[in-house]
């Protein structure tokens, strides 16, 4: 069929509809060959290695899942509890439905905004509304799986003990359904928000989505949740004592009481429901997909046909300022790298977010249970195991501080890493430069919450110099610890910053970090013991670890460079 | 001023640029020629440090560049094709790092920044972020950022693709300028027009072998046909296919 033909057949509606499918199971074929092209079939041994251990570790998991699943049939068959299925299965399809919006929207800006294959499939003799209709359908797809790869191993456990093998097939239809209506809303909404949002913005549109939504679910967690009920922040009394029931979740009108119905009833085995309640589910995600899909082609050229351009961009009258003049100890090489990396990092704002996040989570951490903790730290007195304790927020800021920008450090010059590979420098001057990049920032801002902290505890002047000091050596050996991890693990190739960070490096990264700051504290309560059995100066004892524990972190953290300058030279970098 | 020997670089089994021996000598605008995928950019890659060879060696301005990167590099202009720049740096200050790379005294540095911004004319756009520049724009701030340390050899990987007419001739105005001053200026390019006006010299290449190389004349006397346009001697050297094409131009068609 040529290809004129192929479109004049497809006018009507439905015809729209039925092509929409074709496409998305055209793009979930793309997708499947592309993952099996970078993992299985890369014929790298590394990728393939990765992909066999993460295999195995969603086994474990299932195993344990599985295992879990069977004690608990096992427990109640042997003693009966009275629960509500309907009510309870509905409740967790409602509370799915966050996630299906969450998911969607980021879908949906990604797909919309960001992926660069959106022009070859307009551009295609294909119809507007099947382009859409295609990117709905991988999105519902991947939902799909990703609720079976959750759910599996308990819906196979309750089929074998319920003799029932029909229990995963309706649960994988629920999954398949149930997100239908929530994902076409969603990519209509983002069809037209559009309009408002400059494509070259949509990854940050999408990065303040992620942070919203985290920080939501931190602040509800803290205040619904009935382990942070003992002190702290002063909550109004209205507040109920235990986590909130939805009584509509099971609502025979809501999409949310057919799924928690039909999946109760095939837990009973009482198939008439089930296939009543089904049917429901299908007839209404139906008539939402369809309605979808005509609707989508309408909006389209209401909204994102019309997608505004990004404004012309400059940076503002105090970033513009010469930073490099606050770097006078530095060479201009390092300090034009420093400078460079501290511009990409506060002007790309899901840069900004990876930087500023964690400051942003010691607040909610700490923050908001600041008066209970206050009391307990100040409990302790004076004295070094109070200033101590005043080095574990800066510990948990570290962990995130040298992972954000430590890890990140060289892979941060992505395809731009040629401008500095045909430079006249080495690749030892460029890792120290990102050194003093990723270690000046952490370095102030962990002492400024050693400081913080140690102004609240307390502990005596000299002790909370000393913490201070031991935080910031910290800071500096460890961020640079991680840019040498980082290194040898760099990858210039992403496209999308969140693959900047390398899965094996961040957990080899948190290894060392662990081993370091263990190390530290262990080191530092040894000093207090044996000043208290020898009686030694509590203070010599005390700076002798200090000494030992950054005198050893140092030594870690110049291997881990020479380490990744090794790499670093080996590697082609164009 | 740029010479190999035996040049060769292997990924596995595909041999990409095999036994390649070149002389560019001071002063001369090289055009360097070949079908997509005969290893030209593999080749400047090579030139300019980024790629190591397999085998053979390569001197720019007489430094080895295996044996002594930096200070050949501190020699050595490039622009890439398609050049991805920090996205979040204002042109300007991009030209600030790359000055500071290149160890360029700071008042020099800013001097030449200004004066190269108003040569490619992108004075007015100097402090807008690279993410708003067209392909071309990006094109000249990679030029300028090559001749921001005053090189000896200017490597340019098709340097004129997303320029246009304007630009691209003052480009090429730029680029004998400095080809007067005794530099030397290897590029690649897949616009045989412009390789025929510009060159003094040119190499075809072809899978990765060097096919031809010297000046248009004598590429015409090599093919033995004089008044040859460079394209005709282009496709002789490295194997015309247009009795292929037509075939399956009407296979289409049916």
């Amino acid at each position: 069929m040529s290809a004129p033909s192929c479109v004049a057949s497809r006018n009507n509606p439905i015809d729209r509809v039925i092509a929409g499918l074709e496409v998305g199971l055209l793009l979930w074929r793309a997708q499947l060959q592309m993952f099996l092209n970078q993992t299985l079939r890369s014929r790298k041994a590394g990728r393939i290695v990765g992909t066999i251990v993460s295999a195995a570790i969603i086994v474990v998991a299932w195993s344990w899942e599985a295992i879990i699943t069977w004690i608990g049939v096992q427990a109640s068959q042997r003693a009966p509890v009275q629960i509500d299925t309907v009510h309870l299965l509905s409740l967790a399809f409602l509370a799915w439905t966050g996630v299906l919006v969450f998911s969607s929207l980021v879908f949906s800006l990604n797909a919309l905004l960001l992926n660069p294959d959106l022009d070859l499939l307009l551009a295609a003799p294909l119809p507007v509304e099947s382009v859409v209709a295609g990117r709905m359908v991988v999105q519902v797809l991947r939902l799909m799986l990703l609720g079976l790869v959750f759910t599996l191993p308990a819906l196979l456990v309750l089929a074998i003990a319920n003799h029932n093998p029909l229990i995963p097939i309706v649960f994988a239809a629920l999954y398949l359904l149930y997100p239908i209506p929530v994902v076409v809303i969603v990519s209509l909404l983002t069809l037209l928000l559009v309009r408002f949002i400059p494509v070259g913005r949509g990854r940050e549109v999408v990065t303040v989505f992620g942070v919203i939504l985290a920080l939501a679910i931190n602040l509800l967690n803290f205040l619904f949740n009935p382990a942070f009920r003992d002190s702290g922040f002063a909550r109004r009394p209205r507040v109920p004592p235990t986590l909130p029931d939805v009584p509509a979740a099971s609502a025979s009108w809501l999409p949310s009481g057919w799924a928690g119905r039909s999946a109760s009833a095939v837990l009973r085995g009482d198939w008439l429901a089930m296939a009543e309640w089904t049917l429901v589910l299908l007839a209404v995600s139906t008539a939402v997909f369809v309605a979808g899909t005509i609707l989508s082609g309408r909006l389209y050229f209401a909204g994102w046909i019309q997608a505004v351009l990004p404004r012309r961009r400059q940076p503002s009258a105090v970033r513009t300022r010469r930073l490099s003049g606050a770097l006078p100890l530095l060479s201009p090489v390092l300090a034009s790298i420093v400078v460079k990396d501290w511009r990409m990092r506060t002007r790309d704002l899901a840069q900004l977010v990876r930087f500023v996040m964690p400051v942003v989570f010691i607040f909610v951490i700490f923050g908001l249970r600041f008066g209970g903790l206050r009391s307990a730290v100040q409990s302790l007195g004076e004295g070094p195991a109070a200033a101590m304790v005043g080095l574990v927020p800066a510990w948990i800021l570290l962990f995130s501080l040298s992972i954000s920008l430590g890890l990140t450090a060289v892979s941060l010059e992505g395809k731009s890493i040629w401008v500095y590979a045909v430079s006249p420098n080495t690749t030892l001057r460029f890792l120290q430069g990102k050194c003093w990049s990723a270690a000046l920032p952490a370095a102030f801002l962990v002492a400024l919450v050693a400081l913080a902290a140690e102004i609240l505890i307390r502990p005596g002047w000299l002790w909370a110099a000393t913490a201070i000091l031991l935080a910031v050596a910290q800071a500096v050996t460890v961020t640079t610890l991680m840019v040498g991890i980082g290194a040898v693990f760099a990858r210039f190739d992403w496209t999308d910053a969140r693959r900047m960070l390398n899965p094996v490096g961040a957990f080899i990264g948190m290894g060392f970090f662990a081993l370091i700051t263990g190390g530290s504290a262990l080191l530092l309560a040894i000093s207090l013991a044996l000043a208290g059995a020898t009686g030694y100066p509590v203070l010599g004892t005390w700076l002798a670890a200090m000494t030992v524990s950054i005198g050893g972190a140092v030594a870690v953290a110049v291997l881990g460079v020479l380490i990744g300058n090794e790499r670093l030279r080996g590697l082609e970098l164009g | 001023m740029l010479s190999t020997r035996l040049l060769t670089k292997r990924y596995g089994s595909l041999t990409a640029v095999e036994d390649l021996d070149l002389e560019v000598g001071p002063g001369e605008l090289f055009g360097f020629l070949g079908p997509n995928g005969a290893g030209k950019t593999t080749t400047i890659k090579m030139l300019v440090g980024l790629l190591r060879p397999t085998s053979g060696t390569a001197r720019v301005a007489g430094i080895d560049i295996m044996a002594e990167p930096e200070r050949a590099k501190a020699r050595i202009g490039y622009v890439p094709d398609a050049a991805t720049l920090y996205d979040k740096l204002s042109a300007r200050e991009f030209l600030e790092f790359s000055g500071d790379l290149y160890h360029v005294e700071r008042r020099l540095r800013d001097r030449r920044i200004e004066a190269l911004l108003k040569l490619f004319d992108l004075h007015e756009r100097g402090n807008d972020f690279l993410s708003g520049y067209s392909r071309g724009m990006r094109q000249k701030v990679s030029l300028a950022a090559a001749l921001l340390h005053d090189p000896q050899v200017l490597f340019l990987d098709e340097p004129t693709v997303g320029l246009d007419p304007q630009s691209a001739r003052q480009m090429k105005d730029i680029l004998q300028d400095f080809c007067k001053e005794g530099k030397t200026v290897f590029f690649s390019t897949h616009i045989l027009e412009i390789a025929e006006r510009m060159c003094t010299r040119l190499a075809i290449i072809n899978r990765g072998r060097l096919v031809a190389m010297g000046s248009l004349q004598e590429l015409r006397h090599m093919v033995g046909q004089d008044g040859q346009s460079l394209e005709q001697i282009f496709l002789e050297l490295t194997g015309s296919r247009e009795e292929d094409v037509s075939a399956v131009l009407r296979g289409l068609e049916e």
